[in-house]
């Protein structure tokens, strides 16, 4: 029960930190906003004072491509996962648990054959 | 009223914050978002129960690359679209005469229920003693997920490039 209690104490250590992360950017922006000067013109107002105007809208329709790198990543992301608790546990269970990883692996690697072969990861 | 419980509520509570700011804001980014908080709050609440690396595993995969997959969606479709929505009496006071029935059902099916003495020693290595139930006890079901992924991986590529060549 002890380490259980040491354990969870440790993680005042990340409440901390994060209480310390969120209010930064709120009292750095609050105080610089208190402390500046504030005379807009229409001039000041725009986008680039010196540059083009901007046009359109900044958040476009993107290209479907995109989304398919995306779900790549998903998924090696999730097989990059199983592999923490491998590497961590591979010195209790030995060679068996390195086939099964390596079936794992192949069986994704095929996914990875195919998406080549298909061509979703050449840019046309 | 001890610190595990304090906290316990301070998470919960932001995590169904994060469910109704999501179903009331105006704007998908700003859904997104609501949606981020309460995946974050989930894997605080996985800290709680000494699943150390599941909570880890919470903010790598939900809060990274489920959020970047949801935000890709939305970046494909038409996002500035704001929601209109249209109020009506009648049907609100029958989703909140369902919402309280529910309650009082789970609430009346969980009040005496009893798990068994809960497991003892998870926060102990405990990512070490998640490979060793993987990879000794749960092969099988352990394979079947790389199958899994290979199956969502083939669809979506099958799925997206007939989009995209309906497109062209």
């Amino acid at each position: 029960m002890d380490s259980l209690h040491i354990y969870q104490n440790s993680y005042t250590f990340i409440v901390v930190f994060m209480f310390v992360a969120i209010l930064l950017p709120i009292v750095a922006l609050s105080a610089g906003k208190l402390l500046r000067p504030h005379q807009p013109t229409k001039e000041k107002m725009t986008t680039y004072e010196s540059g083009i105007e901007p046009f359109q809208d900044a958040r476009v329709q993107f290209n479907v491509r995109y989304y398919l790198f995306a779900l790549m990543f998903v998924i090696f992301d999730v097989e990059t996962v199983f592999l923490y608790p491998w590497a961590v546990a591979y010195e209790q269970l030995g060679i068996f648990a390195l086939i099964e990883m390596l079936i794992f692996i192949v069986v994704l690697f095929l996914g990875l054959v195919y998406a080549w072969k298909k061509g979703v990861l050449r840019w046309r | 009223m001890n610190g595990e419980f304090i906290a316990f509520l301070i998470l919960s509570f932001t995590a169904i914050l994060g469910g109704i700011l999501m179903l009331n804001l105006k704007k998908v980014v700003h859904m997104l978002l609501s949606v981020v908080l309460t995946f974050v709050s989930l894997a605080g609440i996985y800290v709680l129960l000494s699943a150390e690396f599941v909570a880890v595993v919470q903010i790598l995969i939900y809060s990274g690359a489920v959020t970047i997959i949801l935000a890709f969606g939305i970046m494909l479709t038409k996002h500035t679209a704001r929601d209109e929505r249209t109020s009506n009496r009648l049907r609100a006071a029958l989703v909140g005469v369902g919402v309280l029935v529910f309650f009082f059902t789970v609430y009346g099916a969980i009040d005496n229920l009893f798990f068994g003495p809960g497991a003892e020693g998870l926060h102990v290595e405990n990512t070490q003693q998640i490979g060793e139930r993987i990879f000794a006890h749960y092969v099988i079901p352990f394979e079947l997920v790389s199958i899994v992924l290979l199956v969502a991986l083939m669809g979506a590529i099958v799925l997206a490039r007939k989009e995209g060549e309906e497109n062209k």
